[in-house]
């Protein structure tokens, strides 16, 4: 079962990371929509395993699809969305969610029929430009050090929350959760589409189990609101740093929104 | 706080790499020398595998929840040490510490719990080989990041 939700979890990054990866807002935008779908799936098949008193985890099998052009990306992942047709269950669930992936490469197919969607790729060129801004070298380097530490921590925080929320018989709780998760994912959208801006695309690291695997839920808590306060400050302190209105506006809403993060998870203590 | 960041070496193309495709990042299934180094203060672990061949090291992993300067130093150093023998790794921490050059007091603390790890992994392969049973080998780090973040500061 772990197999299923190894190749669910490969696919929802695949899709997040193209959707990232393309320039083009429409396609970015729909692809970011089918990632959402397939996280959800994603969601629904841990459930059903642990219904099923089966396990799963966050191991990987994946590489980042670091291609020149939109149609070699697109391409790769049809590759791998008819791959995992195979692997899933024989079930209601199961059924469901190849109705939704056959209507993505639908949309695949629609992209690729038009040849002026064939752009180029530069999320991965490693240039650490930002086009429309002057940013000087050393507000360019601490703008890099957030955005890898960060993209990371919120895709950590993505799948603890997940694992937990998947765990919790408490109404409450999973709310709180899922309300964690959802903002999460925005986060992690609007860092890794800057690290696209800036040609440094990539997929955050793998998560090791003893990340994941929460044996405190009171400790983790409020380690977790001790994390939230040292976010505000690195927001803070990039805020200040970077000498751009547009970014920093964004990095000071980013650290008041920590805010409210922290008071949802006090109500999980 | 960003504004004096140094990264080993400056960003160079090198860290940026190891940024963008940290080396030998994960589980190593086959390792027989497993170590973790953990910062109780903030959490924040290093497990650090090796596969050891006798005195040669195989293969060697590792993964952090930490940073991206633990990422990159734990990168560079299991680069350096896969295919050379214990001597040689040893040897390693005191190059990397010159390849380092002047790091910031949180910096020689990620520095120090990749190394701490690493050793970590000596010793568990070495507990075991005498007959132990142990699954891993942890140390606890003395130093907190989180203490030498707030010394970086009282000290600016």
């Amino acid at each position: 079962m772990n197999k299923i939700y190894q190749a669910k979890h490969d696919l929802w990054l695949s899709i997040t990371f193209s959707s990232f990866a393309i320039n083009d807002e429409e396609i970015k935008s729909r692809l970011y929509d089918f990632a959402q779908m397939a996280f959800r799936h994603m969601k629904w098949l841990g459930e059903d395993i642990l219904s099923a008193g089966d396990k799963y985890n966050y191991d990987r099998d994946i590489l980042l699809y670091k291609r020149e052009t939109v149609f070699e990306i697109i391409n790769a992942l049809v590759i791998d969305i008819k791959a995992i047709q195979n692997v899933y269950p024989d079930t209601v669930l199961g059924e469901r969610i190849k109705t939704d992936d056959a209507y993505l490469l639908d949309y695949l197919s629609e992209v690729l029929a038009n040849k002026s969607n064939n752009k180029e790729i530069t999320a991965f060129n490693m240039k650490r430009e930002w086009l429309d801004k002057n940013l000087p070298q050393d507000q360019i380097d601490a703008l890099t050090i957030f955005l890898f530490d960060e993209s990371y921590k919120e895709y950590e925080l993505i799948l603890i929350y997940a694992y937990m929320q998947t765990r919790t018989k408490d109404i409450l709780q999973y709310n709180v959760y899922q309300d964690l998760i959802d903002e999460s994912h925005f986060h992690l959208k609007s860092f890794a589409n800057m690290m696209a801006k800036l040609g440094i695309l990539a997929l955050p690291r793998e998560l090791h189990e003893m990340t994941y695997i929460v044996k405190d839920l009171d400790k983790f808590i409020r380690d977790g609101i001790d994390e939230e306060m040292a976010a505000k400050e690195m927001c803070k302190a990039l805020s200040e740093a970077i000498k751009d209105e547009e970014l920093s506006k964004f990095f000071d809403f980013i650290n008041y929104q920590e805010n409210y993060h922290i008071e949802l998870m006090r109500k999980l203590l | 706080m960003y504004e004096n960041v140094i990264m080993p070496e400056g960003m160079n193309a090198e860290v940026l790499e190891h940024l963008m495709h940290p080396k030998n990042y994960g589980k190593l299934d086959d390792a027989n020398g497993v170590g973790v180094a953990l910062d109780e203060k903030t959490n924040e672990y290093v497990v650090f595998y090796t596969l050891f061949d006798g005195d040669i090291i195989k293969n060697a992993s590792y993964a952090t929840n930490g940073c991206q300067d633990t990422v990159v130093i734990g990168s560079m150093f299991s680069d350096m040490i896969i295919g050379n023998n214990l001597d040689y790794a040893h040897g390693s921490i005191a190059k990397m510490h010159e390849k380092l050059g002047d790091l910031t007091p949180q910096q020689k603390i990620c520095a120090e719990i990749v190394f701490s790890s690493f050793i970590a992994s000596i010793k568990n392969y070495e507990n075991v080989k005498a007959g132990a049973e142990e699954e891993l080998h942890l140390f606890k780090m003395k130093e907190s990041c989180e203490s030498a973040g707030k010394q970086g500061k009282n000290n600016e």
